[in-house]
């Protein structure tokens, strides 16, 4: 028997709407769930997704997907390749695993709000596609850590990091229940489907596979790219979403809930993907700088792609051109700094070599980033290892949760840019972070940094090991150290010889 | 962002391996005379077409040398430049409004 050609029933398939009778239309869709701007239903009907998939292609395609991602891990878990990767390569994958496995979680419930809450039947249909995706990259991202555990404790972060207050969950909390887990469905699909998903996670899913690939690590490169299969389809939720809203008169409120899911996900990914790209990868086996890769991907491909749509680039672009130079570079030395409370060992890794390699693809680097590795080295070439941890504790974002930092150099520029909300200072990283707290104090002003929570007297007692302990270190694993032993400084002894 | 980094540029961005060498024969085949560019990157591969990037699902299958369908072809899409139309038979990279 002949089957039909999907265009010819799709329409029909996808059309799930009905009059309500037992309940008001209001009842079924809040708006605080579904659309709170109440564009009519008809407007959502004509909700067309660009990227269109039957339940019976999805399933055949996703089986596909998934027999050839664990076939790749089955051949690479029985070579040595794991017992040989350097450290710097076992941070990247600690720290993917730990940020990203159930967030995909999180991206499943969100999924699943547009399941439920989409006011447009196209967008439930899709979402239901979304939703199974992000089921599927959990439990990939869960399940291909996991090998791992018996060599090394700190992959178990895969599974725990969410349940603990690690100052980096913290961050990826705040910012993932920002734009995830509390936004009715309309505005979600905005933030997650367009800012997040077809904006930056191409960064973190597409571009990190070109290291993984040079560094041999086939099963990981093979991974993420299949996922981002998933996601390249997903993602289109957002575009005729965008395409409703504008045309019904909310083009500056989609300008902006773009604005404010763009930069949360900026910072967390200059942090996740930035540090990784341009300080673990070892030297050799980096293809292009973190900087590139952006100019590519988000400069180039997403600038355009918002344009299109008839929506402009942020406001706050000059900054964040700005902190694509910058922001990933303070947080490697801060994060080095405070290497205990991470549960990956972040490589210092500014040899010579490396910091040729920066201060060329980072013009100026030398001069103020290099100035502090300066002081770091000289301390361990003369074995003042204890001079490398900092003793005061730094000022958090109130916003993105980071540490408020900056360019160093002559000139140390580092200052928070502060709020008054009904007697209480918050403190910001950046213009972008206080402009977004000052769209909706009321929803983020109770909130507490994890120096915070040192200071109300939650975290007991309030001094490190406290504070460790709080973030889960040295009770899912032990924290970081130096992911080469100091090694790195090395070509400066010899250097030093001659 | 400098406008030399604005373009018409669109296309599939497609894990390396048969499916990839088989989407650059056909995008040649599909749009004859616009200007066309591969960017290699080891683990993908970026193809890009100027305004227009159409991949036939007949075209493809003669590279791919058996029937495909153009939901297969999401098995190694990774992503895109532009936007995308898909139907049964052709998927379509494309831009709105042009430079
Ligand atoms: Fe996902
Ligand atoms: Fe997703
Ligand atoms: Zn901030």
């Amino acid at each position: 028997m002949a089957l039909l050609e999907r265009n010819e029933w799709y329409d029909i398939a996808r059309d799930t709407n009905w009059t309500p009778t037992y309940v008001s239309q209001e009842n079924l869709f809040p708006p605080t769930m579904s659309d709170p701007y109440q564009i009519p239903i008809d407007e959502w009907e004509t909700f067309d997704e660009p990227y269109k998939v039957s339940f019976r292609e999805y399933v055949r395609t996703q089986r596909e997907k998934d027999g050839s991602a664990y076939s790749v891990k089955a051949a690479l878990s029985r070579s040595r390749f794991y017992d040989q990767a350097c450290e710097g390569w076992a941070s990247v994958l600690k720290l993917h695993y730990g940020t990203v496995a159930l967030t995909e979680y999180q991206a499943c419930q969100f999924q699943a709000r547009m399941v439920r809450f989409g006011p447009s039947p196209s967008m439930r249909n899709m979402a239901t596609f979304g939703m199974l995706d992000e089921m599927r990259h959990a439990q990939l991202q869960l399940f291909f850590p996991h090998e791992l555990v018996h060599r090394d404790r700190q992959y178990d972060w895969a599974h725990e990091a969410a349940h603990t207050n690690n100052w980096a969950v913290i961050g990826g909390r705040h910012a993932m229940d920002d734009i995830m887990m509390c936004r009715d469905a309309v505005t979600g699909s905005l933030m997650v489907s367009f800012a997040f998903e077809t904006g930056l996670t191409n960064l973190q899913m597409i571009g990190l596979s070109t290291d993984a690939a040079n560094m041999g690590d086939f099963t990981f490169s093979n991974l993420i790219t299949s996922i981002q299969s998933d996601e390249a389809r997903h993602a289109q939720l957002g575009t005729p979403t965008i395409e409703i809203m504008v045309r019904n008169g909310y083009k500056e409120d989609a300008q902006k809930i773009l604005d404010i899911a763009f930069w949360r996900v900026w910072r967390l990914f200059s942090v996740s993907v930035g540090i990784p790209m341009d300080y673990y990868i070892p030297l050799e086996q980096r293809h292009m700088s973190f900087k590139e890769f952006m100019h590519e991907w988000v400069n180039r491909q997403y600038v355009r792609q918002v344009e299109d749509l008839g929506l402009a680039k942020p406001w706050y672009w000059q900054h964040f051109l700005d902190d694509i130079e910058n922001h990933h570079h303070c947080q490697q030395g801060g994060i080095w700094s405070w290497r205990p409370t991470v549960w990956w060992n972040p490589p210092g890794a500014v040899g010579p070599k490396e910091r040729q390699w920066l201060e060329k693809k980072y013009p100026g680097w030398n001069d103020s980033y290099g100035t502090y590795w300066d002081v770091i080295t000289e301390n361990l070439l003369a074995d003042r290892e204890e001079k490398t941890h900092p003793e005061c504790v730094p000022i958090i974002c109130n916003m993105c949760q980071i540490p408020i930092s900056n360019r160093p150099g002559k000139a140390w520029k580092a200052r928070p840019y502060q709020f008054e909300h009904e007697g209480r200072r918050y403190n910001f990283c950046t213009e972008p972070c206080r402009w977004i707290f000052t769209t909706d104090p009321n929803r983020y002003k109770d909130h507490e940094t994890i120096v915070d929570r040192m200071y109300s007297g939650e975290i007991q007692p309030p001094d490190l090991d406290g504070v460790l302990k709080y973030m889960g270190i040295g009770v899912v694993s032990e924290g970081g150290r130096d992911g080469y032993n100091y090694q790195w400084i090395e070509g400066f002894r010899s250097a030093a010889a001659e | 962002m400098t406008d030399n980094e604005r373009s018409n540029s669109v296309g599939p961005v497609l894990r390396t391996g048969e499916v990839a060498d088989a989407v650059i024969e056909a995008i040649q085949e599909d749009n004859p005379g616009r200007k066309f560019v591969i960017d290699d990157k080891v683990s993908y591969v970026r193809i890009e077409t100027e305004g227009e990037c159409i991949i036939r699902k007949e075209t493809l299958s003669k590279y791919m040398g058996r029937p495909f369908s153009i939901t297969e072809l999401e098995l190694d899409l990774t992503s895109f430049s532009g936007r995308v139309e898909t139907t049964d038979n052709q998927i379509r990279f494309f831009l709105e409004r042009s430079l």
